[in-house]
């Protein structure tokens, strides 16, 4: 990312934080969902698209952001920012419990060890009686939809400033090297297991961080809502969509697919759901590379493009 | 007694957790995709059996192979018109237009056959008979015994059929498979379509045993996945007994420690199983 390109979209951020008086309720709280969705996708690029190990348990550490700091706040009284920072500490320290022992694992083993995550931790904290088992908690109610339109904005910015952050740094071009070929990141010198935590680590903080918020504005949580594994769907195709690795794409595919899912679940949710499952597929196939690459590249983008795509991978 | 009881219980429902996983180590084994539609392809295979059961009034064991064929069908012209688009690049692309095609095919369910449970309930659906004190379920018994049969013929296939070697040829080698006259988009298709097919019945048996809703897809990929890598991707019979392994170890976990940690434990068992042998080499068919 160029620094034209930084100019701009710090422009572009400024300007989203003069929505709330400008634009009616629905769009701030249209707003509230899509930032954080957007937080939710740089966060999963930080450890998918910059290693390509896919994770299909972020939305563990959201329902433990999402838990912490309702817990907090009503078994215990204490003011959302510590809930907050509970919240966080938790995902972090439960990022590395679970990823020490399965980041030692390739590829699609560690993909597959995180599927199975969200559903065992539905399942204890459905017997949890600190968390309300199964009927959940009620959180205190606070009406000021412009505080948690702001606090998203922020977050997505740091979330997008770290991962900035990483592109440059050394921890970055070590991430890039287990992705292109473990074996000889390891060779000189990158250990790769501790990169891969460490990346972990990092999402499950800016993950459990927007699950906080998200508790504390819709005032609820339950197992089911906490946990909820479609949340990680979103974030990987948003993601894939918009191209893994990169800094803004992630947050541009993020806001077209929030925006396209919004008016599509308007009329029928299935509908929205299976589009996004197809914009999968389609993504797969015809720009593995994500938006970012046909961007970056719009100047001879030319339908050969993506039967070059096909080509290359095609049996 | 109950501890006996148990573990036949955990024996009868490994052999068919067995045959879920079967599929997917052959898919995994010989053509490198990890297929996280799996799932969602049992899931197909079962309300294909549960509509050949309630609308055609057809036997659901009789309607098994009925299934097999669609599933082979589907399977087939999956690989051959999609999969093999992909099947070349990184891991990384294979499992996420996989799990893609698990959200299509788990909401074109939902849409087509809502999203309310089912059961393929035969007239013979409680049966039992008694057996040294045990109480043996039929169904239960027929579906580990069918889990079997098709090991036994997958394990014919690949051994002892010129369509096994070819498949086995090209798990090992694919340009020398090439070389020796064998179409590898067409011997992909086919190798997907099996796998399609063992999936199909083990969705048909799941369907006389627990419920079907659209959504059973994930779980059922991540026990199937559990399952290939502790037995292993070289013998059928071997990801049987993985299966039986995991069906036990879940049956005493709902004794002891309670039925919603029953989903848990097969997580436990994989990581400890992965933490253990993390450098097993898979592909050895």
């Amino acid at each position: 990312m160029n620094r034209p390109l930084l100019i701009v979209s710090l422009l572009v951020a400024a300007g989203l934080a003069t929505l709330p008086w400008l634009g009616s309720d629905t769009m701030i709280q249209f707003g509230i969902n899509a930032l954080l969705l957007a937080t939710l996708a740089q966060s999963w690029n930080i450890l998918g698209g910059f290693t390509g190990y896919v994770s299909f348990g972020n939305s563990v550490f959201y329902g433990l952001g999402t838990y912490g700091t309702a817990i907090a706040m009503t078994n215990y009284n204490l003011p959302f920012g510590v809930g907050l920072a509970i919240g966080a500490v938790v995902a972090m320290i439960a990022a590395l419990l679970v990823g020490l022992p399965i980041l030692r694992l390739r590829g699609p083993y560690f993909a597959i060890a995180t599927l199975g995550l969200n559903g065992a931790m539905m399942a204890i904290f459905s017997n949890l009686p600190i968390a309300g088992s199964n009927i959940g908690l009620v959180l205190p109610l606070t009406r000021n939809d412009a505080m948690f339109y702001e606090l998203a904005l922020g977050l997505l910015v740091a979330c997008s400033l770290t991962v900035l952050w990483i592109s440059r740094a050394r921890f970055g071009m070590g991430l890039i090297a287990v992705r292109e070929d473990e074996d000889a990141a390891g060779s000189m010198g990158v250990n790769a297991t501790r990169y891969k935590v460490a990346a972990l680590v990092m999402a499950s903080f800016f993950t459990a961080i927007a699950g906080g918020i998200h508790a504390y504005w819709s005032t609820f949580v339950d197992p089911a809502s906490a946990f909820d594994s479609t949340l990680n769907v979103r974030m990987v195709i948003s993601v894939v969509f918009g191209g893994p690795g990169t800094v803004l794409g992630p947050v541009i595919g993020s806001f077209i697919l929030s925006t396209v899912y919004e008016v599509l679940a308007s009329q029928i949710s299935t509908a929205a759901a299976l589009l996004f499952g197809v914009v999968i597929v389609l993504a797969v196939i015809f720009m593995p590379k994500g938006l970012a690459d046909i961007l970056r590249s719009r100047r001879n983008l030319t339908w050969r493009y993506f039967i070059r795509n096909i080509r290359e991978n095609r049996l | 007694m109950v501890l006996a009881q148990i573990l036949l219980n955990g024996i009868l429902l490994g052999g068919l957790y067995g045959l879920m996983a079967l599929g997917m180590a052959l898919v995994w084994g010989v053509l490198n995709i990890v297929n996280l539609s799996h799932g969602a392809l049992i899931m197909l295979g079962g309300y294909v059996v549960y509509y050949l059961f309630t609308i055609g009034g057809i036997d659901p064991f009789v309607a098994l192979p009925i299934a097999m064929l669609v599933m082979f069908a589907v399977g087939f012209l999956l690989q051959y018109y999609l999969l093999n688009l992909v099947v070349r690049s990184k891991m990384l692309n294979t499992l996420l237009i996989t799990f893609g095609l698990d959200v299509v095919l788990t909401y074109l369910a939902q849409l087509t056959f809502s999203a309310d449970f089912r059961t393929i309930n035969p007239p013979y659906a409680g049966a039992n008979f008694a057996l040294f004190g045990l109480t043996v379920p039929s169904v239960r018994l027929a579906a580990f015994v069918v889990a079997i049969v098709l090991a036994a013929a997958l394990w014919f296939l690949l051994h002892r059929m010129a369509l096994g070697r070819a498949i086995r040829a090209t798990a090992q080698n694919l340009v020398a498979a090439r070389l020796y006259g064998v179409n590898p988009s067409v011997l992909y298709a086919v190798t997907f379509g099996i796998g399609t097919a063992l999936a199909g019945a083990a969705g048909g048996l799941y369907g006389m045993i627990a419920n079907l809703t659209p959504y059973i897809g994930a779980s059922l990929t991540a026990k199937s996945f559990v399952i290939a890598i502790i037995g292993g991707l070289s013998n059928p019979f071997y990801v049987i007994f993985g299966g039986i392994f995991v069906g036990i170890a879940e049956s005493l976990t709902a004794l002891y420690i309670g039925p919603t940690y029953s989903d848990v434990i097969s997580f436990g068992l994989l990581v400890v199983v992965l933490v253990l042998r993390p450098n097993r080499t898979l592909r050895t068919s």
